[in-house]
């Protein structure tokens, strides 16, 4: 567009110096490109070659059929199990992503707005128990949760009950508060980033214009920590739809989840195309929420704002 | 600066304490059962030895498992949070054509199931005749923390006050210097996050690097292994509650540090922090 | 005013920038740690490199290899067989891998192995020979299947919460309506499965017809609202055992050793149907680097030193027969081994591995029930 502008302008001396400082396209390309490079780098072949595989069908033994098909796709559309099992994993991590956004923006905004001194070690704290290996904390949670576990054996000397709950572990119940508390960090960290760059003068501005606190929240620090919020939903929405260790740890019979099926398509459902086909409709569903989750909360602020 | 932050928030306060305290209620119980006389983690406890911190000691490959983990989680973070800002950088402060797509290329990784990438890029690995070592199991993790890098990076550098880095530049300043005096202190937030979160990521990631792994494991897959044998479980629990205590030790070192050393070079530094 | 904002950030930048250097200099560090990660990957190619369940990893098993090359070999570990399979289906070489008899068919088929040559293996005579020709593990082409240890697979129950003996022991005990929902199973089709099969009165040693797969996964389907959790590890089995969140699990043998070994009072059923009797053991990769030295490893793991330690420390018994005469009586006893082997083997309940397509089937009907389908 305007870059034929400036060609024609540009005057002869420095011409490419100029050209390449003038167009903001190249210059951004630029500093993109190592980024862009290393990641096409390493995922373009895999990837094309997940979404080939797609549409081949598995043989016995170690062999495909390469005759192109959509057998595997309609399959994983049509099938009752893994329409069932789409929902419960979206339902399980949609829930996942509220819950840990909830509990966690009113950490990061303690963080940013009252903490004064050491703010680091403050957000190093709460990345802190995230460096212990995530089966030990599964295993943690199954004490807590467990039959004899912590919950149980003090309800149970309170007198609350007198047998011990069994509906706190394994079941959905349990994969989604293990998953709040593993992405915790996930949740906090970019929230707190997004809190962190709101420019005080604006708060203050709010006050003088005789704003309460809570009317200073909704007007001025919500809207600006959306960024922080939309990444840390998606950050955390994605990849839980994903996970298959989780829901086969705590997760019980009800607890098998979509991820579950695709990993079982690749051992020992031995029908690779198949967990292709359904990685990738399961990738394609995920987007399009997404997708629609940012439109629509961009939409809401435009409003607001 | 007046106002808004000394105000006294109790109820918010409280909640904090809360919140670390779920944070840690799991992890808490590791140091607890570490140091119980039985191979099970179940109430109640029943007696007090140091037997699985001992049998840790003499347990070379679980040591050397550490060690791989913490190498390849500092090279991951070092080298996704690098590319995050590179990335981060251009489509925020460029108006670049065809943005969004690129920016779907970078987020992919997101999306996809860790056990097709791992497969896929396993593949693709030993096609190219290729060996499977850290390297490779560096190389998943940095596709898989690029788009968090990128993500966090992002929502910083989003409504960046570019006048900052014009006045620069106005006053004559190269590219170089703005972005090293400018831009960098400005990020610093975002960076030391995604450099936490990819550290995290890297550190606790199992799948890719059990398929992208050979004969060195790293932490995760040494761990998981050993679920084969319910005894191998307690020694696992006191390397964790280990971990646990030694980043507490090294956090608490390196704060202790920066106090004395700001405090003695630069007074001024406490107030900004 | 934006002058203003400028002197302050560039003051804090006086702070921020140190930290920045700071950050530099751990970088520079990381980038130093970089050739420590690509180089270590050179050492592999000296030894040969054994494929297996992590905790088989153990020097222990290979003292007459260490005797003969110095140290151990290269061991690389995974947490599950099948997924050990399917990254060597994706292309990753290995020396020797260590499957269950009933995998030998499908890994045969997968093309991916080669058989092995017996008379490199000095102890491979003293093999039980039931072991050594279990279905699959030997045809014309050769031995492709080198048994290493077997095991039982049977119902572990609490007896305090149970009773000792609760009208017979059965496989029927896992359809106890007063258990339902205190029951976990082994999440594969290679065990439960076949423990219904059992139930079902299928004859488990031949090819499986089309009518005794419907029969059995009929009893699966029927099970699994009985069943809290399917886990494919005996850590999760044994911790639940052990804190009452179930009270009878299916397990390997070794599982009610250990827990009785803590306190836990529990029993291993000797169901009137019989349990199951499973068999791991050893395979070459075709594509093995180190031919000489995957024999090496292999005959190392059939010596007696080995399979004494197998015995002792992990209450298996082992494919050698000669390595029972190692272990005392009592010990043997202890842990359920105190019969003749010959007999015991020949009168155990062996999976007949069933072909690719067989398998697979009975995996995805697995999965359906599972899934509650």
């Amino acid at each position: 567009m305007n870059t034929v502008a400036i060609i024609v302008e540009a005057p002869r001396a420095g011409f490419w110096r100029r050209w390449l400082m003038r167009s903001e396209a190249l210059r951004g390309y630029l500093l993109l490109s190592p980024t862009l490079l290393v990641m096409l780098g390493i995922m373009v072949i895999p990837m094309v070659g997940m979404v080939v595989l797609s549409f081949w069908t598995q043989h016995a033994g170690n062999t495909f059929d390469t005759t192109l098909t959509l057998k595997n796709y309609t399959d994983a559309f049509t099938r009752d199990m893994y329409r069932i099992l789409f929902m419960r994993s979206l339902g399980i991590s949609l829930l996942t992503t509220l819950f840990t956004v909830l509990l966690a923006y009113p950490m990061a905004y303690f963080v940013a707005f009252h903490v004064k001194r050491h703010k680091m070690v403050w957000i190093i704290l709460m990345t802190l128990p995230f460096w212990t290996s995530y089966l030990l904390r599964v295993f943690a949670w199954k004490i807590i949760l467990g039959y004899n576990g912590a919950i149980n054996s003090g309800l149970i000397s309170m007198g609350v009950i007198s047998e011990p709950l069994t509906i706190l572990l394994y079941n959905p119940t349990a994969v989604v508060i293990t998953l709040t508390h593993a992405w915790a960090a996930f949740a906090i960290l970019p929230i707190y980033v997004s809190l962190e760059k709101i420019d005080r003068s604006l708060l203050e501005a709010a006050t003088d214009l005789g704003d309460g606190p809570v009317a200073r929240f909704f007007r001025i620090v919500l809207p600006l920590s959306l960024p922080g919020i939309i990444a840390a939903s998606v950050l955390i929405f994605i990849p839980t739809v994903g996970d298959y260790v989780t829901p086969s740890l705590v997760g019980g019979t009800d607890g098998y989840m979509i991820s579950n099926a695709i990993q079982f398509q690749f051992a020992r459902g031995n029908n690779w195309p198949l967990g292709a086909a359904l990685a990738l409709s399961s990738m394609v569903i995920v987007t399009a929420i997404v997708l629609v989750y940012v439109t629509v909360i961009r939409r809401l602020t435009a409003r607001i704002g | 600066m007046s106002g808004i932050g000394r105000e006294k928030n109790r109820p918010l306060a409280i909640y904090a304490v809360f919140y670390l305290a779920f944070l840690y209620l799991p992890v808490l119980f590791l140091p607890v059962f570490s140091v119980n006389d039985s191979i099970y983690i179940s109430f109640p406890l029943k007696g007090f030895t140091w037997q699985w911190y001992e049998s840790m000691i003499g347990n070379e490959p679980m040591l050397n498992s550490l060690m791989n983990s913490i190498r390849v989680a500092l090279a991951t973070a070092t080298i996704s949070t690098l590319l995050g800002i590179f990335a981060a950088k251009a489509v925020t402060r460029y108006t670049l054509p065809g943005a969004r797509p690129v920016i779907a290329t970078i987020m992919l990784p997101l999306v996809v199931p860790e056990i097709i990438l791992g497969t896929a890029l396993l593949i693709v690995i030993m096609q190219a005749g290729g060996t499977l070592s850290l390297l490779t199991v560096t190389l998943g993790h940095i596709l898989l923390c690029v788009p968090f890098s990128m993500a966090v990076l992002m929502s910083r550098f989003e409504g960046f006050d570019r006048s900052m880095e014009e006045a620069s530049a106005d006053l004559g300043e190269n590219a170089w210097w703005t972005f090293w005096r400018v831009t960098l202190p400005m990020a610093m937030p975002g960076i030391t996050s995604s450099f936490l979160l990819c550290f995290t990521i890297s550190f606790d990631e199992f799948i890719m690097a059990f398929f992208l792994g050979s004969t060195d494991p790293t932490l995760p897959v040494f761990m998981w292994n050993q679920l084969r044998f319910p005894q191998r479980l307690p020694g696992v629990l006191a390397l964790g509650s280990c971990i646990l205590l030694a980043s507490f030790f090294v956090i608490a070192l390196a704060e202790y540090l920066r106090r004395r050393s700001s405090f003695n070079s630069d007074p001024g530094a406490i107030t900004i922090d | 005013m934006k002058q203003n904002d400028m002197i302050a950030a560039l003051r804090g930048g006086t702070v921020t920038r140190r930290e920045a250097v700071k950050a530099l200099s751990a970088m520079g560090l990381t980038m130093a740690t970089l050739p420590g990660i690509a180089g270590r990957a050179m050492a592999q190619s000296e030894r040969g490199t054994y494929f297996t369940w992590g905790g088989y990893d153990d020097t222990g098993l290979f003292p007459t290899y260490i005797a003969k090359h110095g140290a151990p070999p290269n061991f690389v570990t995974y947490g599950d067989a099948e997924e050990g399979f399917t990254k060597m289906k994706a292309g990753y070489v290995v020396d020797v891998v260590h499957p269950c008899s009933n995998d030998i068919p499908r890994w045969k088929e997968s093309g991916l192995f080669q058989p092995i040559d017996t008379s490199k293996l000095s102890n491979f005579p003293d093999v039980f020979e039931r072991l050594a020709t279990l279905p699959g593990a030997r045809d014309d082409a050769g031995q492709w299947y080198v048994p290493f240890e077997w095991g039982a697979t049977s119902i572990t129950y609490r007896t305090d919460l149970v009773g000792s003996d609760p009208g017979g022991e059965s496989w029927n005990m896992l359809f106890d309506e007063q258990y339902k929902g205190k029951i976990a199973v082994i999440d594969s089709a290679a065990d439960t499965w076949w423990c219904m099969a059992i139930l079902a009165g299928v004859d488990i040693s031949k090819p499986l017809t089309p009518e005794n797969i419907e029969k059995t996964t009929e009893l699966m389907r029927r099970l699994h609202p009985q069943i809290r959790m399917y886990t494919n590890d005996m850590t999760s089995l044994a911790q639940s055992l052990a804190s009452g969140e179930v009270v009878m699990a299916i397990t390997w043998n070794e599982v009610p050793v250990q827990l009785t070994g803590e306190g836990v009072p529990v029993k291993f059923a000797a169901p009137k149907e019989g349990a199951l009797t499973w068999n791991c053991g050893l395979m070459m990769h075709k594509d093995a680097p180190n031919p000489d030295d995957a024999h090496d490893i292999i005959d190392a793991m059939l010596s007696v030193e080995t399979g004494k330690y197998c015995i002792e420390e992990y209450g298996y018994g082992h494919s050698n027969a000669k390595s029972f005469d190692q272990v005392d009586a009592e010990t043997l006893a202890s842990l359920g081994l105190d019969v003749n082997p010959t007999d015991y083997i020949d009168a155990g309940n062996f999976i007949y591995p069933q072909t690719d397509e067989v398998e697979t089937q009975m995996n995805r009907d697995f999965e359906s029930v599972k899934t509650g389908f």
